[in-house]
């Protein structure tokens, strides 16, 4: 609401430093910086993702779709694997807000655990989605072989390529702060990146619905969006 | 703090974060007006072979079979990559990491983009997606020559040229440069959002950031279908998915894909590639209302209405993108609704037009050269436009798609005049960076000759297309409903190309020697009100502001302000220190702008 004011000032009646309302903040406050670019990162990750997921349901209804799930036989009807991966990912989400929390406390000892359990869960999920990866691969659910099998390993990829980089900026994070870091940056730091690992983690959940549905829940999807 | 934190001076001086050795002061810096240069000079370069491609293309429709080196496959290698490198790699880059990175701090008051760093890499990824792109011309095979819109089946089976190497460089290429892309993009976004100096609110921004603003937000949001239908068509070619091939025979070969979806590839192409147009418009659109209203001596007419259309454009820009697939098959209401949509997104773009024109009533016009190209890109946006609006309608489209008449205009509409404002963009911002005007004698020619010669090029191109002349053909070879005189007319075509591509290597010089020998401009030559003219340095040094960041006190447009002693107030200029004639020296704070 705030925009649409400022979209209605009328900037030739004004003069002066501060007849306005949307001022910004100066000078610079760059945790509100970091904040901002992450933000729009995560829209363009939701429309990469947004994206993929239209063609899926569109492929879905094609003639050569074999859903991976709703017989015995398919390997997710039974998705336990992937249950404690999603698991993982949630730890790893959970503790890194703890990290957080004891950043802001100046808990050193804390945090160290903290920090570590995070790497520990995220690569765990990693770790855990080559192995689907290869599970599936030793059933002879090969990613040419159905469109299905196809999407399941580009949008997982995409999705650990993600995790990646959050990984790469979470060192980066934990580097600096063995070296130089002050508290109060570390916390502003893993607030960005417990946001990061969140919204993965709520990407995944959304992937793991989508890739394990089986053919009657891609139907109704269809139906309802009109493909 | 790291050494690379303190290069980050969005906020503050610290004399240790001067660059001091050649290599961080030009090739490593995080300067945001170096990795303009930076970006503005391979952004050029590249446009030059793509000039250099579009030059080969023209001699063999002009000049049919004279010249040996130009065959089918690479005439369509030519068109394929001239396409590709004018959209993204010159108009894109030069728009948005050119001028974009060049002008965003300067006119918000800061003293650089909020992540430096990001921005340094942001440069040397493009660089990078430009020579992978270049690569594709000495790999086995060549470039691709699937036409631009690199659609599938054909783009990545045997029989088209660079069907190989070819196009995987390109697809690797356009990743590439999405990936250089989004780092400037966050950049751009989160400076103008984030980093303003105080007083300056959104609405006080000049319009050239709105336009940049807008189109970086576009980008950040287009730019992934692009990258997402690449990485699909990589796995197609690479690992033998079905994303986008369906069952095909190929050279008497039944091929392994099967149900993959064709036109779902063009669906996520247009879905990037409508947005693009504004990417590449909306700054221009920014850039010449400034150039307008600077040259005129007179406020933009109807400021807000400009900001609210180019938002308005931005957000209808993402509704309208299959008026590019109306003979793909698509169900009539499909087509009803597009062209409804394309049709609506007409009404706040004529608005800019008209609100253009309105600014030059009764200003005190100066024909300077920006000025001259300025008000030649009204006239070629205009006619683009008005072309637009044909084929944005289903039954015209039909009979004349890909026809010269769409080639026609799409090169009035995003080729010529996103050209004609960049050149008045440089001639414009010229003294900015270098304390030097550019030859006006150089650049009035250098006008003239391309306004007068791309008319020539574009205008009989109309006429080829309601003749039926398709595009992307190597030869016309024997024709019926093709007539002798078309073949005339592509010959002229061709000798125009050839005079305006003369005429850029005027301008090249104009630069290369103005850059050394021109005329000493001063300080804000064009008397410009806005800031990026007002550092303390002129032309403006690393950190940009000196000791002190500006403080901004009015819009960016307070030009022949009534019983002001000068015609322009600069935004930063004080209330209290704003000159009146002498019988007006009663005058109090608030009322200079009450006239308007």
């Amino acid at each position: 609401m705030q925009l649409f004011k400022s979209l209605q000032e009328k900037p030739w009646l004004a003069t002066g430093l501060e007849p306005q309302t949307d001022l910004p903040s100066s000078p610079l406050n760059k945790e509100n910086a970091a904040s901002t670019a992450l933000q729009f990162f995560l829209a363009v990750i939701t429309v990469i993702f947004f994206l993929f997921t239209i063609t899926f349901l569109q492929r879905t209804q094609s003639f050569d779709f074999q859903a991976l799930s709703g017989e015995p036989w398919l390997p997710f009807t039974n998705a336990k694997i992937l249950w404690q991966n999603s698991a993982y990912l949630l730890l790893a989400s959970i503790s890194i807000i703890l990290a957080k929390r004891f950043a802001e406390q100046q808990s050193l000892h804390a945090i160290i655990l903290s920090l570590t359990a995070t790497a520990i869960f995220t690569l765990l999920f990693i770790s855990g989605q080559v192995q689907v990866w290869q599970q599936l691969n030793q059933s002879g659910f090969y990613i040419t072989n159905n469109p299905a099998n196809s999407y399941y390993f580009l949008l997982t990829g995409v999705h650990a390529l993600h995790i990646i980089g959050g990984i790469l900026v979470f060192m980066r994070c934990v580097w600096l702060f063995s070296f130089s870091l002050s508290y109060q940056q570390l916390t502003a730091r893993l607030k960005l990146c417990a946001m990061y690992w969140h919204y993965l983690f709520f990407i995944w959940l959304f992937l793991f619905f989508l890739l394990t549905s089986d053919a009657e829940t891609f139907k109704t999807i269809a139906l309802i969006c009109g493909f | 703090m790291t050494k690379m934190d303190n290069v980050a001076i969005a906020d503050q001086v610290d004399q240790s974060s001067h660059p001091s050795t050649f290599l961080s002061k030009y090739i490593w810096s995080q300067d945001h007006k170096v990795i303009a240069i930076q970006y503005s000079i391979t952004a050029i370069a590249v446009g030059l072979v793509a000039l250099v491609l579009s030059g080969m293309m023209r001699l063999q429709l002009g000049f049919p079979n004279e010249f040996s080196f130009i065959d089918p496959a690479s005439y369509l290698q030519f068109v394929t990559m001239h396409g590709m490198i004018m959209v993204i790699y010159l108009l894109t880059a030069l728009l948005l990491g050119g001028f974009g990175n060049y002008l965003i701090p300067l006119m918000i008051g800061a003293r650089d983009m909020v992540f430096p760093f990001l921005n340094m890499l942001s440069y040397w990824i493009y660089l990078l997606s430009v020579l992978v792109l270049l690569a594709s011309f000495f790999v086995s095979g060549g470039p691709t020559g699937a036409g631009w819109t690199l659609y599938p089946p054909q783009a990545i089976l045997s029989g088209t040229p660079g069907a190989d190497a070819g196009i995987l460089l390109m697809l690797a290429s356009l990743a590439i440069f999405i990936v250089a892309f989004t780092m400037g993009g966050l950049n751009y976004v989160t400076t103008i959002l984030q980093a303003r100096a105080k007083g300056m609110t959104l609405m006080r921004m000049p319009l050239t950031l709105w336009g940049i603003f807008v189109a970086t937000i576009l980008g950040l949001l287009a730019f992934p279908a692009l990258l997402v239908s690449a990485i699909m068509m990589i796995f197609d070619k690479v690992i033998g998915t079905s994303f986008f091939m369906p069952a095909i025979l190929s050279l008497g070969e039944t091929l392994e894909h099967s149900g993959g979806s064709p036109i779902l590839f063009q669906h996520l192409f247009w879905f990037f590639g409508h947005p693009e147009v504004y990417i590449v418009a909306l700054p221009a659109f920014g850039m010449v209302s400034d150039v307008i209203a600077i040259h005129a001596r007179k406020n933009i007419f109807g400021y807000r209405m400009m900001v609210w259309a180019i938002i308005a454009i931005g957000g209808l820009s993402f509704v309208v993108w299959a008026h590019h697939m109306y003979v793909s098959g698509m169900n009539p209401y499909f087509g009803f609704f597009f062209a409804t949509t394309t049709l609506i997104i007409a009404i706040p773009t004529a608005l800019k037009v008209y609100n253009w024109l309105l600014t030059l009533w009764r200003g005190n016009i100066h024909l300077t050269v920006p000025m001259l190209f300025a008000i030649g890109f009204i006239f070629t946006f205009t006619h683009g436009g008005l072309t637009g609006l044909m084929l944005g309608n289903v039954v015209i489209d039909l009979p004349l798609s890909d026809t010269f008449f769409v080639v026609a205009h799409f090169h009035m509409v995003m080729g010529v005049s996103p050209i004609m404002v960049l050149f008045a963009a440089i001639y414009h911002w010229f003294p900015l960076l270098t304390g030097r005007y550019l030859s006006n004698r150089l650049g009035k020619f250098h006008f003239w000759g391309t306004f007068l010669g791309t008319y020539a090029i574009y205008l009989p191109m109309h006429y080829l297309g309601f003749l039926g002349v398709p595009r992307r053909y190597y030869a016309m070879g024997d024709t019926d409903f093709i007539p002798e005189s078309a073949q005339t007319l592509n010959a002229g075509i061709t000798v125009s190309a050839i005079i305006v591509a003369l005429v850029q290597l005027v301008f090249i010089i104009n630069v290369i020697w103005s850059t050394f020998k021109g005329k000493k401009s001063g300080r804000n030559p064009w008397q410009a009100t806005s800031l990026e003219w007002q550092t303390a340095q002129f032309p403006p040094e690393h950190g940009n502001w000196g000791e002190q960041l500006p403080q901004v006190y009015r819009w960016a447009y307070d030009y022949s302000v009534p019983k002001v002693k000068d015609d322009f107030i600069p935004q930063n200029l004080c209330p209290k220190e704003v000159e009146y004639l002498a019988s007006d020296k009663n005058m109090t704070k608030g009322e200079s702008n009450a006239t308007f």
